[in-house]
């Protein structure tokens, strides 16, 4: 099974077998979870950073477990207690820690282009687990995943994507997976949390402002969280308000009379982009996004490692 | 020094030889002789320039560079970037006051004059508006002026306070001065670091739209209007901008502008992979626009081509884009960045833009290309194809993405201050 991609940089970058067979492989992987022994020693000679300059409870395990039950050695990072917190620059922290003869960078970082920059100074393998704004990518391929799973195609399923795009990296990563597996996408969100230029970047959506026509058209509400910690600026007045517009709740659900699948990548503020009893009911898939995360990850790194597994060679 | 220039065209709309193919013979720096063909002992010169296809111009002025020095001497200092100047064929250079601390008391000019002094070229800083180029308090642009501040502007920070930008253009109408401002609305830009358009939505980096540029010139231009002073705009990159420029200049108004190589030879849509040496303020436009700006050049609604020359050390570059610093270094390349994207420009344009504006703009000393006048020079080849490489590269820094590229036209050299510099 041969990628075209040396690191999995975006979405943006892969072709659609290359997701067809990350999904496929992950659907092993997914089976072998459910089994009593979870271990595997497939990648018993990789070694594994997962560099996290940005906070992250879900991905961060996810990726540890997922390279733990392949059996990898790993290495996780993040900047406080390291000498980052010193001034040390990402690049000689990068460069260090492979000098140690590390194969892989799992890569967390709060500005856009990061895993590109590693991937454009170092021979280690690149993968990127969220970059700014930009892209994260096994997110995308996990609701994908979910999506296949509940509906048994991606192909035609109508999925929103809810909320915050202006700063949402999964926004991207959703956009190019389903539109290029055939899924129709609709991003709907306050004018304010839109990029001017979404249409243009992205020809093949639709956008709308209005959440009840928005939820009515889908068949899955993906709803992003408010990013609370990006907003310099003032994109809506409150964050009451912005629950009454675009937050997801039973009375509108009520309106609309169709049962239409809920997932949210988390973090959840619960109570602004979704109310509680919406994110823990039967058409919540929330939970089933994070299983199936682990699997995905196993399958993003069994195939990124290139197995029989590629070597540093710097 | 007698020089002998074998053959040369004069590129000078003012000179009765413009465009003609002569010889000339300077002696001391003055200019004794122009003829068809030199007829004295070939011996009896000290140097003689003789290759084909050379044109020579009144030496080029760039209005807008940053040598960093004092303060950050670690990316240029004002020997590099007169080096640097001078390979591109530059006598003469403005430079902007953002050094630590700025370009805003005497010692600060005297400190620049002392340094340069030696150079075959010619330096003029720029003196600050407001203190620390804060926006807040008036710089003494009085006492600047009188040690020889050849403009004023905060930089690369433009002044977005309305109050005391009217207050300093009222300010230097004692001495008929000039402002500089690089226009940009930071309330709207702050957060951006590329163009707002497809390019920044697609690379998820937070964009500037042009609407920053064209409401800070609207707002400027208004302010130049009440108080009838005089402004210049450098570096301008939106084309409604230059359209806002153009109207106020035709209404009367002293306002003039300049566009920097790189918003004519790059676009947004150069910055693939998130290269770092594309990120500018005013950042490359939409290919639309730099289209448009070619235009604008052509059409002659721009008077100057600013260099916009602003070094970056390696960390500063070799980054993630959100951490990178701003700027590129141009002045070596700024002539053949121009030719390769306007490669229907005349001479006569070359001249206008790269000295003869920005001269009466800036009230730089000027001459005509005709015997017994003292002038300085650039030669230069319109044919010749420029290749920056790490080895010839003069700056102290290399945050360019011309390196090993094949530019259109070449500068051979300067003469001035009866210096010969060849490359």
């Amino acid at each position: 099974m041969q990628l075209t991609q040396k690191n999995l940089l975006g979405i943006k970058d892969l072709s659609i077998n290359d997701i067809q067979t990350i999904l496929q492989t992950s659907t092993h992987f997914k089976e072998i979870l459910q089994r009593v022994s979870k271990q595997l020693p497939s990648l018993r000679d990789l070694t594994v950073v997962n560099l996290f300059y940005e906070n992250s409870t879900r991905t961060r395990i996810s990726f540890e477990l997922a390279e733990k039950r392949l059996g990898a050695s790993i290495i996780n990072f993040t900047t406080s207690g390291s000498s980052s917190a010193k001034g040390e620059t990402l690049l000689d922290t990068v460069k260090n820690i492979l000098r140690m003869k590390v194969d892989m960078v799992v890569v967390r970082h709060s500005a856009s282009g990061v895993p590109h920059f590693l991937a454009k100074q170092t021979n280690a393998i690149i993968i990127n687990a969220g970059d700014g704004t930009n892209e994260h990518p096994t997110q995308a391929l996990q609701d994908a995943y979910s999506i296949q799973e509940k509906f048994g195609k991606i192909e035609g399923v109508k999925v929103a994507i809810i909320g915050d795009i202006l700063h949402s990296r999964v926004a991207p990563s959703n956009i190019y997976l389903l539109t290029k597996m055939g899924a129709e996408v609709m991003i709907c969100a306050p004018p304010t949390l839109l990029p001017k230029y979404l249409k243009e970047a992205f020809p093949l959506i639709h956008i709308e402002y209005d959440l009840e026509k928005t939820l009515r058209w889908c068949d899955v509400a993906n709803v992003l969280r408010i990013q609370l910690e990006r907003q310099n600026q003032p994109l809506f007045s409150s964050l009451r308000e912005y629950n009454l517009s675009y937050g997801i709740k039973k009375n509108i659900l009520h309106r609309i009379d169709k049962e239409i699948v809920i997932m949210h990548p988390g973090p959840i503020n619960r109570g602004v982009e979704i109310d509680s009893d919406i994110a823990d009911s039967e058409q919540s898939i929330i939970l089933d996004q994070v299983e199936n995360g682990v699997a995905i990850r196993m399958g993003v790194i069994y195939l990124f490692s290139g197995s029989p597994i590629a070597v540093n060679t710097k | 020094m007698k020089l002998l220039l074998e053959q040369v065209k004069i590129v000078d709309p003012r000179s009765k030889y413009n465009n003609q193919i002569k010889d000339i013979v300077f002696l001391d720096g003055v200019i004794k002789s122009i003829q068809d063909q030199a007829v004295n002992n070939k011996d009896s010169y000290d140097r003689i320039i003789s290759k084909n296809n050379l044109s020579i111009s009144l030496g080029w002025v760039d209005c807008f560079a940053d040598f960093c020095d004092p303060g950050f001497e670690f990316k240029e200092d004002i020997e590099t970037g007169s080096l640097a100047a001078m390979a591109g064929g530059y006598t003469s250079v403005c430079i902007v006051p953002n050094t630590m601390p700025s370009l805003q008391n005497k010692t600060q000019i005297d400190y620049i004059k002392n340094r340069s002094q030696h150079l075959p070229i010619t330096i003029y800083p720029i003196g600050s508006i407001s203190k620390n180029e804060l926006g807040q308090e008036l710089a003494e642009m009085y006492d600047l002026y009188d040690h020889g501040t050849i403009a004023f502007s905060d930089g690369w920070h433009p002044l977005n306070n309305s109050g005391l930008l009217l207050k300093a253009l009222l300010y230097i109408k004692r001495f008929n001065g000039t402002l500089i401002q690089v226009p940009i609305e930071e309330s709207i830009s702050k957060y951006g670091l590329i163009n707002e358009g497809v390019v920044s939505t697609k690379l998820r980096l937070l964009g500037i739209p042009t609407v920053s540029e064209e409401i800070a010139v609207k707002r400027d231009l208004d302010l130049l209007k009440y108080t009838n002073s005089r402004l210049h705009f450098s570096g301008v990159s939106s084309p409604h901008a230059i359209d806002s420029i153009y109207q106020a200049k035709k209404e009367g108004y002293s306002v003039t502008c300049s566009v920097t190589p790189y918003h004519l030879l790059y676009c947004d849509e150069d910055i693939v992979n998130y290269d770092t040496f594309f990120k500018v303020n005013p950042p490359l436009r939409s290919k639309q626009d730099m289209l448009a700006l070619r235009t604008a050049v052509l059409a002659g609604k721009i008077d100057c081509i600013a260099s916009h020359h602003r070094p970056q050390n390696y960390d500063s570059k070799i980054c993630d884009f959100a951490s990178a610093n701003w700027g590129m270094i141009t002045l070596q390349t700024a002539f053949a960045m121009v030719q390769d994207a306007l490669p229907t420009i005349t001479s006569n344009q070359i001249a206008e833009l790269f000295t003869y504006n920005s001269r009466k703009i800036f009230n730089i000393p000027t001459a005509t290309i005709e015997e017994k006048q003292c002038v300085e020079i650039t030669i230069f080849s319109e044919t010749d194809t420029t290749e920056l490489t790490v080895a010839n590269n003069k700056s102290k820094s290399a945050n360019t993405p011309c390196y090993n590229r094949h530019l259109r036209g070449k500068v051979i050299g300067i003469y001035a201050k009866n210096k010969l510099i060849i490359n």
